[in-house]
Protein backbone atom coordinates (compact mmCIF):
# COMPACT_ATOMS: atom_id res chain seq x y z
CA UNK A 1 0.00 0.00 0.00
CA UNK A 2 1.43 3.46 -1.22
CA UNK A 3 0.53 6.08 1.31
CA UNK A 4 0.74 9.68 -0.02
CA UNK A 5 2.68 10.29 2.89
CA UNK A 6 5.42 7.39 1.61
CA UNK A 7 5.16 8.86 -1.75
CA UNK A 8 6.00 12.18 -0.88
CA UNK A 9 9.12 10.98 1.09
CA UNK A 10 10.51 9.45 -1.65
CA UNK A 11 10.11 12.51 -3.69
CA UNK A 12 11.97 14.40 -1.63
CA UNK A 13 14.76 12.07 -0.90
CA UNK A 14 15.15 11.56 -4.54
CA UNK A 15 15.29 15.57 -5.06
CA UNK A 16 18.24 15.31 -2.16
CA UNK A 17 20.14 12.26 -3.58
CA UNK A 18 19.78 13.86 -7.28
CA UNK A 19 21.55 16.92 -6.31
CA UNK A 20 24.25 15.26 -4.44
CA UNK A 21 24.56 13.83 -7.82
CA UNK A 22 24.60 16.46 -9.77
CA UNK A 23 27.87 17.53 -8.00
CA UNK A 24 29.44 14.55 -8.84
CA UNK A 25 28.64 14.60 -12.52
CA UNK A 26 29.16 18.42 -13.29
CA UNK A 27 33.22 17.74 -13.68
CA UNK A 28 32.09 15.21 -15.91
CA UNK A 29 29.71 17.51 -17.76
CA UNK A 30 32.52 19.46 -18.34
CA UNK A 31 35.58 17.51 -19.34
CA UNK A 32 33.11 14.95 -21.65
CA UNK A 33 30.28 17.04 -22.65
CA UNK A 34 32.03 19.94 -23.41
CA UNK A 35 35.96 19.05 -23.76
CA UNK A 36 35.48 15.50 -25.32
CA UNK A 37 37.73 14.32 -22.39
CA UNK A 38 36.64 10.76 -21.08
CA UNK A 39 37.99 11.50 -17.84
CA UNK A 40 37.24 8.45 -15.93
CA UNK A 41 39.35 9.32 -13.44
CA UNK A 42 37.14 12.07 -12.15
CA UNK A 43 35.28 10.36 -9.39
CA UNK A 44 38.50 9.42 -7.56
CA UNK A 45 39.40 13.42 -7.78
CA UNK A 46 35.78 13.20 -5.97
CA UNK A 47 37.31 10.76 -3.42
CA UNK A 48 40.40 12.92 -3.36
CA UNK A 49 38.47 15.86 -2.42
CA UNK A 50 36.77 13.27 0.45
CA UNK A 51 39.93 12.45 2.33
CA UNK A 52 40.77 15.95 2.25
CA UNK A 53 37.60 17.06 4.08
CA UNK A 54 38.06 14.20 6.13
CA UNK A 55 41.50 15.09 7.41
CA UNK A 56 41.14 18.95 8.10
CA UNK A 57 37.93 17.86 10.14
CA UNK A 58 38.83 15.26 11.85
CA UNK A 59 42.27 17.22 12.98
CA UNK A 60 41.24 21.15 13.25
CA UNK A 61 37.02 20.40 13.17
CA UNK A 62 36.46 22.53 10.23
CA UNK A 63 33.24 22.05 8.32
CA UNK A 64 33.42 19.65 5.74
CA UNK A 65 31.00 22.13 3.25
CA UNK A 66 34.24 25.23 3.92
CA UNK A 67 36.35 23.01 3.33
CA UNK A 68 35.35 21.73 -0.25
CA UNK A 69 34.99 25.13 -1.07
CA UNK A 70 38.29 26.60 -0.18
CA UNK A 71 39.98 24.00 -1.19
CA UNK A 72 38.50 24.54 -4.80
CA UNK A 73 41.53 26.35 -6.11
CA UNK A 74 43.97 24.20 -5.03
CA UNK A 75 42.03 21.45 -6.94
CA UNK A 76 41.77 23.79 -10.07
CA UNK A 77 45.52 23.97 -10.14
CA UNK A 78 45.43 20.41 -10.26
CA UNK A 79 43.17 20.10 -12.83
CA UNK A 80 45.55 23.03 -15.20
CA UNK A 81 48.71 20.77 -14.42
CA UNK A 82 46.36 17.76 -15.35
CA UNK A 83 45.44 19.42 -18.70
CA UNK A 84 49.26 20.54 -19.35
CA UNK A 85 50.35 17.17 -19.21
CA UNK A 86 47.72 15.82 -20.87
CA UNK A 87 47.78 17.62 -23.98
CA UNK A 88 51.96 17.70 -24.19
CA UNK A 89 51.74 14.08 -24.02
CA UNK A 90 48.60 12.74 -26.06
CA UNK A 91 46.44 15.92 -27.30
CA UNK A 92 49.09 16.86 -29.29
CA UNK A 93 49.78 14.28 -31.34
CA UNK A 94 46.39 13.06 -31.80
CA UNK A 95 46.60 10.36 -29.90
CA UNK A 96 43.86 11.61 -27.06
CA UNK A 97 40.97 8.75 -27.64
CA UNK A 98 42.40 5.80 -26.58
CA UNK A 99 46.10 6.38 -24.85
CA UNK A 100 44.48 9.29 -23.40
CA UNK A 101 41.45 6.97 -21.95
CA UNK A 102 44.29 4.68 -20.67
CA UNK A 103 46.00 8.02 -19.11
CA UNK A 104 42.84 9.19 -17.23
CA UNK A 105 42.39 5.08 -16.14
CA UNK A 106 45.74 4.82 -14.78
CA UNK A 107 45.53 8.14 -13.27
CA UNK A 108 42.31 6.71 -11.12
CA UNK A 109 44.46 3.68 -10.05
CA UNK A 110 47.55 5.52 -8.79
CA UNK A 111 45.37 8.22 -6.39
CA UNK A 112 43.29 4.90 -5.41
CA UNK A 113 46.60 3.24 -4.66
CA UNK A 114 48.43 6.49 -3.09
CA UNK A 115 45.08 6.17 -0.84
CA UNK A 116 44.57 3.31 0.18
CA UNK A 117 48.77 3.42 1.12
CA UNK A 118 48.04 6.37 3.10
CA UNK A 119 44.55 5.94 4.72
CA UNK A 120 43.60 2.19 4.50
CA UNK A 121 40.92 0.50 3.41
CA UNK A 122 38.51 1.69 6.29
CA UNK A 123 35.63 3.80 5.90
CA UNK A 124 36.22 7.06 7.07
CA UNK A 125 33.79 9.88 8.09
CA UNK A 126 33.21 13.61 9.03
CA UNK A 127 31.94 14.91 12.12
CA UNK A 128 29.82 18.41 11.87
CA UNK A 129 26.76 19.84 14.28
CA UNK A 130 23.98 18.80 11.62
CA UNK A 131 25.07 15.57 10.35
CA UNK A 132 22.51 13.17 12.56
CA UNK A 133 20.38 16.05 12.54
CA UNK A 134 16.75 16.05 10.75
CA UNK A 135 14.58 18.59 9.75
CA UNK A 136 11.24 18.06 9.75
CA UNK A 137 8.71 19.51 7.60
CA UNK A 138 4.86 18.36 8.48
CA UNK A 139 5.03 14.39 7.65
CA UNK A 140 8.28 15.32 5.77
CA UNK A 141 11.67 14.05 6.68
CA UNK A 142 14.39 15.63 5.36
CA UNK A 143 18.28 14.36 6.83
CA UNK A 144 20.67 17.35 7.10
CA UNK A 145 23.11 15.41 5.70
CA UNK A 146 21.02 15.13 2.63
CA UNK A 147 20.04 17.96 2.86
CA UNK A 148 23.16 20.32 2.95
CA UNK A 149 25.05 18.72 -0.06
CA UNK A 150 21.70 18.99 -2.18
CA UNK A 151 21.67 22.72 -1.81
CA UNK A 152 25.71 22.92 -2.14
CA UNK A 153 25.41 20.94 -5.09
CA UNK A 154 22.45 23.28 -6.59
CA UNK A 155 24.59 26.53 -5.61
CA UNK A 156 27.97 25.16 -7.47
CA UNK A 157 25.80 24.31 -10.31
CA UNK A 158 24.16 27.29 -10.94
CA UNK A 159 27.33 29.41 -10.14
CA UNK A 160 28.97 27.01 -13.62
CA UNK A 161 26.10 27.00 -15.27
CA UNK A 162 26.10 31.62 -15.31
CA UNK A 163 29.49 31.16 -15.43
CA UNK A 164 29.35 29.38 -18.99
CA UNK A 165 26.21 31.18 -20.40
CA UNK A 166 27.74 34.80 -19.31
CA UNK A 167 31.09 35.07 -19.54
CA UNK A 168 33.23 34.89 -22.92
CA UNK A 169 35.82 32.18 -21.50
CA UNK A 170 32.30 30.28 -20.78
CA UNK A 171 31.16 30.59 -24.01
CA UNK A 172 34.50 29.70 -25.67
CA UNK A 173 34.74 26.53 -23.47
CA UNK A 174 31.07 25.34 -24.89
CA UNK A 175 32.75 26.18 -28.34
CA UNK A 176 36.16 24.67 -28.20
CA UNK A 177 35.17 21.30 -28.86
CA UNK A 178 33.04 22.16 -32.13
CA UNK A 179 35.82 24.08 -33.79
CA UNK A 180 39.54 24.67 -32.44
CA UNK A 181 40.57 26.27 -35.58
CA UNK A 182 37.59 28.77 -35.66
CA UNK A 183 37.71 29.59 -32.10
CA UNK A 184 41.35 31.06 -32.88
CA UNK A 185 39.98 33.20 -35.74
CA UNK A 186 38.11 34.50 -32.26
CA UNK A 187 41.44 35.88 -30.66
CA UNK A 188 41.08 32.71 -28.12
CA UNK A 189 43.81 30.23 -27.35
CA UNK A 190 41.90 27.12 -27.58
CA UNK A 191 45.25 25.30 -25.17
CA UNK A 192 44.20 28.05 -22.75
CA UNK A 193 40.78 27.81 -22.85
CA UNK A 194 40.68 23.95 -22.69
CA UNK A 195 43.41 24.08 -19.39
CA UNK A 196 40.56 26.62 -17.67
CA UNK A 197 38.30 24.36 -18.14
CA UNK A 198 39.75 21.05 -16.94
CA UNK A 199 40.97 23.32 -13.93
CA UNK A 200 37.01 24.47 -12.94
CA UNK A 201 36.44 20.69 -13.42
CA UNK A 202 38.63 19.47 -11.21
CA UNK A 203 37.86 21.94 -9.37
CA UNK A 204 34.08 20.68 -8.82
CA UNK A 205 35.40 17.46 -7.57
CA UNK A 206 37.11 19.32 -4.35
CA UNK A 207 33.19 20.18 -3.44
CA UNK A 208 31.83 17.30 -4.72
CA UNK A 209 34.07 15.06 -2.01
CA UNK A 210 32.77 16.85 0.87
CA UNK A 211 29.46 16.52 0.15
CA UNK A 212 29.72 12.83 -0.76
CA UNK A 213 31.84 12.26 2.91
CA UNK A 214 28.85 14.15 4.77
CA UNK A 215 26.71 11.65 2.80
CA UNK A 216 28.35 8.43 3.56
CA UNK A 217 31.71 7.04 5.10
CA UNK A 218 34.37 7.13 2.08
CA UNK A 219 37.10 4.39 1.38
CA UNK A 220 39.53 5.05 -1.62
CA UNK A 221 38.03 2.77 -4.14
CA UNK A 222 34.61 4.07 -3.11
CA UNK A 223 34.31 6.15 -6.50
CA UNK A 224 34.32 3.55 -8.96
CA UNK A 225 30.56 3.50 -8.19
CA UNK A 226 29.72 6.12 -9.46
CA UNK A 227 31.43 6.03 -12.83
CA UNK A 228 28.77 4.40 -14.84
CA UNK A 229 25.99 6.21 -12.86
CA UNK A 230 27.25 9.83 -13.62
CA UNK A 231 28.79 8.90 -17.17
CA UNK A 232 24.91 7.75 -17.36
CA UNK A 233 23.75 11.23 -16.44
CA UNK A 234 26.19 13.35 -18.55
CA UNK A 235 24.73 11.37 -21.51
CA UNK A 236 21.13 11.08 -20.61
CA UNK A 237 21.12 15.11 -19.63
CA UNK A 238 23.00 15.80 -23.25
CA UNK A 239 26.07 16.27 -23.57
CA UNK A 240 27.28 19.82 -23.68
CA UNK A 241 24.67 20.59 -21.45
CA UNK A 242 25.48 21.29 -17.45
CA UNK A 243 21.56 22.47 -16.97
CA UNK A 244 20.69 19.29 -18.27
CA UNK A 245 23.53 17.20 -16.23
CA UNK A 246 21.65 18.97 -13.49
CA UNK A 247 18.11 17.62 -14.79
CA UNK A 248 19.63 14.27 -15.37
CA UNK A 249 20.73 13.63 -12.13
CA UNK A 250 17.66 14.57 -9.96
CA UNK A 251 15.98 12.45 -12.47
CA UNK A 252 17.93 9.76 -12.06
CA UNK A 253 17.94 10.23 -8.09
CA UNK A 254 14.35 10.67 -7.66
CA UNK A 255 13.78 7.22 -9.76
CA UNK A 256 16.69 5.35 -7.40
CA UNK A 257 14.79 7.05 -5.10
CA UNK A 258 11.40 5.40 -5.82
CA UNK A 259 12.95 2.23 -6.29
CA UNK A 260 14.69 1.78 -3.57
CA UNK A 261 11.19 2.84 -1.35
CA UNK A 262 9.29 0.89 -3.13
CA UNK A 263 10.76 -2.43 -4.69
CA UNK A 264 14.11 -2.55 -2.78
CA UNK A 265 17.65 -1.00 -2.98
CA UNK A 266 19.53 -3.09 -5.18
CA UNK A 267 17.35 -2.34 -7.95
CA UNK A 268 18.36 1.31 -7.86
CA UNK A 269 21.39 1.18 -10.45
CA UNK A 270 19.65 -1.13 -12.94
CA UNK A 271 16.98 1.24 -13.34
CA UNK A 272 19.10 4.36 -14.02
CA UNK A 273 20.54 2.93 -16.65
CA UNK A 274 17.22 1.58 -17.83
CA UNK A 275 16.20 5.05 -18.27
CA UNK A 276 19.44 6.00 -19.78
CA UNK A 277 18.81 3.48 -22.88
CA UNK A 278 15.03 4.16 -23.28
CA UNK A 279 15.72 8.15 -23.33
CA UNK A 280 19.03 7.15 -26.19
CA UNK A 281 16.33 5.12 -28.18
CA UNK A 282 13.67 7.98 -28.34
CA UNK A 283 15.59 11.19 -28.06
CA UNK A 284 19.81 10.18 -29.25
CA UNK A 285 20.67 14.08 -28.00
CA UNK A 286 19.60 13.38 -24.32
CA UNK A 287 17.11 15.57 -22.76
CA UNK A 288 18.70 19.25 -23.56
CA UNK A 289 21.10 18.08 -25.96
CA UNK A 290 21.65 20.24 -28.75
CA UNK A 291 20.84 18.79 -32.57
CA UNK B 1 45.78 56.41 -40.16
CA UNK B 2 46.42 53.44 -42.37
CA UNK B 3 45.23 49.70 -42.17
CA UNK B 4 47.08 47.88 -45.00
CA UNK B 5 49.02 44.70 -45.40
CA UNK B 6 52.20 43.55 -47.36
CA UNK B 7 53.35 39.88 -48.37
CA UNK B 8 57.07 39.91 -49.70
CA UNK B 9 58.17 36.26 -51.53
CA UNK B 10 56.63 34.53 -48.84
CA UNK B 11 57.03 30.58 -48.98
CA UNK B 12 55.29 28.29 -47.59
CA UNK B 13 52.91 24.76 -48.18
CA UNK B 14 52.60 21.85 -45.80
CA UNK B 15 54.83 18.86 -44.69
CA UNK B 16 57.09 18.74 -47.83
CA UNK B 17 54.38 19.95 -50.04
CA UNK B 18 55.23 23.52 -51.05
CA UNK B 19 52.41 25.36 -51.87
CA UNK B 20 53.29 29.28 -51.83
CA UNK B 21 56.53 29.92 -54.16
CA UNK B 22 57.42 33.63 -53.44
CA UNK B 23 54.03 35.59 -53.17
CA UNK B 24 54.36 38.89 -52.85
CA UNK B 25 51.05 41.72 -52.91
CA UNK B 26 50.08 44.35 -50.96
CA UNK B 27 46.96 45.36 -49.61
CA UNK B 28 46.23 49.39 -48.87
CA UNK B 29 44.30 51.12 -46.74
CA UNK B 30 40.49 51.12 -47.84
CA UNK B 31 41.23 48.98 -50.38
CA UNK B 32 39.20 45.74 -52.10
CA UNK B 33 42.21 43.37 -53.26
CA UNK B 34 40.61 40.08 -54.65
CA UNK B 35 42.89 37.24 -55.28
CA UNK B 36 41.69 35.64 -58.01
CA UNK B 37 42.24 31.71 -59.00
CA UNK B 38 41.01 28.52 -59.08
CA UNK B 39 41.45 25.74 -56.29
CA UNK B 40 44.32 24.56 -54.67
CA UNK B 41 46.54 27.41 -56.45
CA UNK B 42 47.21 28.84 -52.83
CA UNK B 43 44.58 31.16 -52.24
CA UNK B 44 43.71 30.03 -48.85
CA UNK B 45 47.27 28.79 -48.04
CA UNK B 46 48.41 32.98 -47.75
CA UNK B 47 45.67 33.98 -46.45
CA UNK B 48 46.17 31.28 -43.42
CA UNK B 49 49.91 32.88 -43.70
CA UNK B 50 48.67 36.48 -43.17
CA UNK B 51 46.35 35.02 -40.62
CA UNK B 52 49.10 33.01 -38.61
CA UNK B 53 47.06 29.56 -39.20
CA UNK B 54 50.06 28.54 -41.52
CA UNK B 55 53.31 29.41 -40.89
CA UNK B 56 56.00 30.37 -43.44
CA UNK B 57 58.97 28.49 -44.71
CA UNK B 58 60.27 32.34 -45.79
CA UNK B 59 59.52 35.21 -46.62
CA UNK B 60 57.82 38.50 -45.29
CA UNK B 61 54.19 39.46 -43.86
CA UNK B 62 53.69 42.80 -41.97
CA UNK B 63 50.68 44.87 -41.49
CA UNK B 64 49.54 47.90 -40.63
CA UNK B 65 47.30 49.22 -38.15
CA UNK B 66 46.44 52.65 -37.67
CA UNK B 67 49.81 53.82 -39.40
CA UNK B 68 52.10 51.38 -36.92
CA UNK B 69 53.78 48.93 -38.66
CA UNK B 70 53.94 45.04 -37.20
CA UNK B 71 55.32 42.09 -38.16
CA UNK B 72 53.58 39.09 -38.14
CA UNK B 73 55.63 36.54 -38.88
CA UNK B 74 55.65 34.49 -35.72
CA UNK B 75 53.00 36.05 -34.42
CA UNK B 76 49.95 33.09 -33.27
CA UNK B 77 46.18 33.60 -35.18
CA UNK B 78 45.12 34.91 -31.16
CA UNK B 79 47.59 38.01 -31.12
CA UNK B 80 47.06 38.67 -34.92
CA UNK B 81 43.26 38.42 -34.03
CA UNK B 82 43.73 41.11 -31.36
CA UNK B 83 45.74 43.75 -33.73
CA UNK B 84 42.44 43.78 -35.83
CA UNK B 85 42.94 41.36 -38.01
CA UNK B 86 39.45 39.32 -38.94
CA UNK B 87 38.98 36.54 -41.08
CA UNK B 88 35.91 34.47 -42.58
CA UNK B 89 37.36 31.16 -43.32
CA UNK B 90 36.20 29.32 -46.11
CA UNK B 91 33.76 26.72 -45.35
CA UNK B 92 32.22 29.03 -42.44
CA UNK B 93 33.33 27.14 -39.94
CA UNK B 94 30.80 28.26 -37.32
CA UNK B 95 29.98 26.59 -33.76
CA UNK B 96 26.71 24.94 -35.13
CA UNK B 97 25.70 23.71 -31.80
CA UNK B 98 25.91 27.19 -30.32
CA UNK B 99 23.04 29.74 -30.91
CA UNK B 100 23.74 32.48 -33.67
CA UNK B 101 23.58 35.26 -31.05
CA UNK B 102 26.56 33.01 -29.21
CA UNK B 103 28.47 32.61 -32.02
CA UNK B 104 28.19 36.56 -32.58
CA UNK B 105 29.69 36.80 -28.98
CA UNK B 106 32.24 34.83 -29.64
CA UNK B 107 33.20 37.18 -32.38
CA UNK B 108 33.92 39.79 -30.07
CA UNK B 109 36.31 37.51 -27.69
CA UNK B 110 39.26 40.30 -28.12
CA UNK B 111 39.35 43.07 -25.52
CA UNK B 112 39.13 45.52 -27.67
CA UNK B 113 35.91 44.22 -29.05
CA UNK B 114 34.11 43.38 -25.78
CA UNK B 115 33.47 46.85 -25.01
CA UNK B 116 32.02 47.44 -28.04
CA UNK B 117 29.61 44.53 -27.94
CA UNK B 118 26.29 46.20 -27.91
CA UNK B 119 26.75 48.62 -30.57
CA UNK B 120 28.19 46.13 -33.39
CA UNK B 121 25.44 43.51 -32.54
CA UNK B 122 23.28 46.19 -33.39
CA UNK B 123 24.94 46.95 -36.46
CA UNK B 124 25.52 43.10 -37.65
CA UNK B 125 21.85 43.35 -37.30
CA UNK B 126 20.32 45.81 -38.88
CA UNK B 127 23.08 44.61 -41.84
CA UNK B 128 21.41 41.01 -41.72
CA UNK B 129 17.94 41.33 -40.61
CA UNK B 130 17.61 37.44 -40.65
CA UNK B 131 20.35 36.80 -38.04
CA UNK B 132 18.19 38.51 -35.36
CA UNK B 133 14.96 36.93 -36.20
CA UNK B 134 17.27 33.79 -35.78
CA UNK B 135 19.14 34.49 -32.95
CA UNK B 136 18.24 31.89 -30.71
CA UNK B 137 18.70 29.27 -33.37
CA UNK B 138 21.75 26.73 -33.59
CA UNK B 139 23.75 28.08 -36.25
CA UNK B 140 23.92 24.61 -37.51
CA UNK B 141 20.55 24.30 -38.66
CA UNK B 142 20.64 27.14 -40.59
CA UNK B 143 20.53 27.12 -44.54
CA UNK B 144 24.52 27.70 -46.27
CA UNK B 145 23.19 31.56 -47.09
CA UNK B 146 22.64 32.00 -43.76
CA UNK B 147 25.40 30.22 -42.15
CA UNK B 148 27.79 32.87 -45.08
CA UNK B 149 25.98 35.82 -42.86
CA UNK B 150 26.72 34.22 -39.73
CA UNK B 151 30.18 34.12 -40.40
CA UNK B 152 30.69 37.43 -41.98
CA UNK B 153 28.79 38.79 -39.06
CA UNK B 154 30.78 37.21 -36.47
CA UNK B 155 34.11 38.55 -37.90
CA UNK B 156 32.92 42.09 -38.12
CA UNK B 157 31.55 41.73 -34.62
CA UNK B 158 35.50 41.35 -33.84
CA UNK B 159 35.53 45.04 -35.08
CA UNK B 160 37.92 44.60 -37.03
CA UNK B 161 40.33 47.26 -39.34
CA UNK B 162 41.23 44.74 -41.83
CA UNK B 163 38.70 41.77 -43.19
CA UNK B 164 40.17 38.81 -44.63
CA UNK B 165 37.56 36.80 -46.61
CA UNK B 166 38.37 33.10 -47.79
CA UNK B 167 35.77 32.26 -50.99
CA UNK B 168 32.64 33.12 -49.52
CA UNK B 169 30.88 32.01 -52.88
CA UNK B 170 31.56 28.17 -51.97
CA UNK B 171 28.64 26.35 -51.23
CA UNK B 172 25.59 29.06 -52.08
CA UNK B 173 23.22 29.68 -54.99
CA UNK B 174 24.18 32.01 -57.79
CA UNK B 175 21.38 34.68 -56.04
CA UNK B 176 23.15 34.24 -52.68
CA UNK B 177 26.85 34.85 -54.20
CA UNK B 178 25.59 38.11 -55.61
CA UNK B 179 24.30 39.21 -51.98
CA UNK B 180 26.96 38.38 -50.07
CA UNK B 181 29.39 40.23 -52.75
CA UNK B 182 27.16 42.86 -52.49
CA UNK B 183 26.85 43.02 -48.34
CA UNK B 184 30.75 42.69 -47.97
CA UNK B 185 31.02 46.00 -50.58
CA UNK B 186 28.23 47.77 -48.41
CA UNK B 187 30.26 46.62 -44.87
CA UNK B 188 33.47 47.71 -45.94
CA UNK B 189 32.78 50.88 -47.56
CA UNK B 190 30.38 51.74 -43.86
CA UNK B 191 33.12 50.46 -41.33
CA UNK B 192 36.27 52.11 -43.74
CA UNK B 193 37.58 48.30 -43.65
CA UNK B 194 40.51 47.53 -45.93
CA UNK B 195 39.76 44.18 -47.39
CA UNK B 196 41.35 40.95 -49.15
CA UNK B 197 39.49 38.87 -50.39
CA UNK B 198 40.10 34.78 -52.15
CA UNK B 199 37.74 34.08 -54.86
CA UNK B 200 37.55 31.86 -58.05
CA UNK B 201 33.77 33.94 -58.77
CA UNK B 202 35.65 35.89 -61.46
CA UNK B 203 32.58 38.00 -62.54
CA UNK B 204 30.99 38.30 -58.92
CA UNK B 205 34.45 39.28 -57.08
CA UNK B 206 35.71 42.06 -60.27
CA UNK B 207 31.93 44.20 -59.15
CA UNK B 208 33.80 44.89 -55.86
CA UNK B 209 37.30 44.80 -56.22
CA UNK B 210 39.22 47.53 -56.45
CA UNK B 211 42.34 45.68 -58.16
CA UNK B 212 43.28 42.25 -57.69
CA UNK B 213 46.02 39.33 -58.64
CA UNK B 214 46.05 36.20 -60.17
CA UNK B 215 47.20 33.37 -58.07
CA UNK B 216 48.53 30.11 -60.01
CA UNK B 217 50.41 27.41 -58.67
CA UNK B 218 51.35 29.04 -55.84
CA UNK B 219 52.74 32.17 -57.86
CA UNK B 220 51.19 35.76 -58.41
CA UNK B 221 51.19 35.59 -62.41
CA UNK B 222 49.27 38.86 -63.00
CA UNK B 223 48.83 41.95 -60.97
CA UNK B 224 45.99 43.84 -62.35
CA UNK B 225 45.73 47.41 -61.55
CA UNK B 226 42.21 47.91 -62.12
CA UNK B 227 39.01 46.17 -62.69
CA UNK B 228 39.68 46.70 -66.21
CA UNK B 229 42.95 45.49 -66.66
CA UNK B 230 41.62 41.85 -65.30
CA UNK B 231 39.04 41.82 -67.28
CA UNK B 232 41.29 42.26 -70.57
CA UNK B 233 43.81 39.37 -68.76
CA UNK B 234 44.06 36.47 -71.56
CA UNK B 235 44.35 34.43 -68.39
CA UNK B 236 41.16 35.69 -67.32
CA UNK B 237 39.45 35.66 -70.83
CA UNK B 238 40.64 32.30 -71.36
CA UNK B 239 39.42 30.95 -67.70
CA UNK B 240 36.61 33.16 -66.78
CA UNK B 241 34.90 34.10 -69.55
CA UNK B 242 35.42 32.14 -72.34
CA UNK B 243 36.73 34.46 -74.98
Amino acid sequence: MITLELFLNAVVAGLMLGGFYAAVALGLSITFGQLDIVNIAHPTFVILGSFVAYILNQNFGIDPVLIGVVFMPVFYLIGTTLYRVYYVSFERTGQESLSGLAFFFGLMFIIEVVLILTFGVDYRLVNAAYIGKTLHIGFLDMPFRMLVPAIAATIMTGAVVLYMTKTFMGKAIMAVSQDRLALQLMGADPIKVKRIALGIAIATASLAGALLIIIQPVEPSVGRLYIGRIFAIVVLGGMGSISGTFVAAILIGVVESFIATFYGPSWAPAVGFGILLLTLAIRPQGIFGRA
Amino acid sequence: MGNSITVKDVEAGYGSVRVLHGVSLTVNDGETVVMLGSNGNGKSTLIKCITGLVEPSAGEITAEINGESINLIGKTPEEIVDLGIAMVPEGRRLFPALTVEENLTLGAYRPEARAKIDENMKFVFETFPRLEERRKQLAGSMSGGEQQMVAVARALMSDPKILLVDEPSVGLAPILVSQMIAKIKELKDIKNLTVLMAEQNFNQAIKIADRGYIIVHGQIEFEGEDTAALENNDMIKQYYLGV
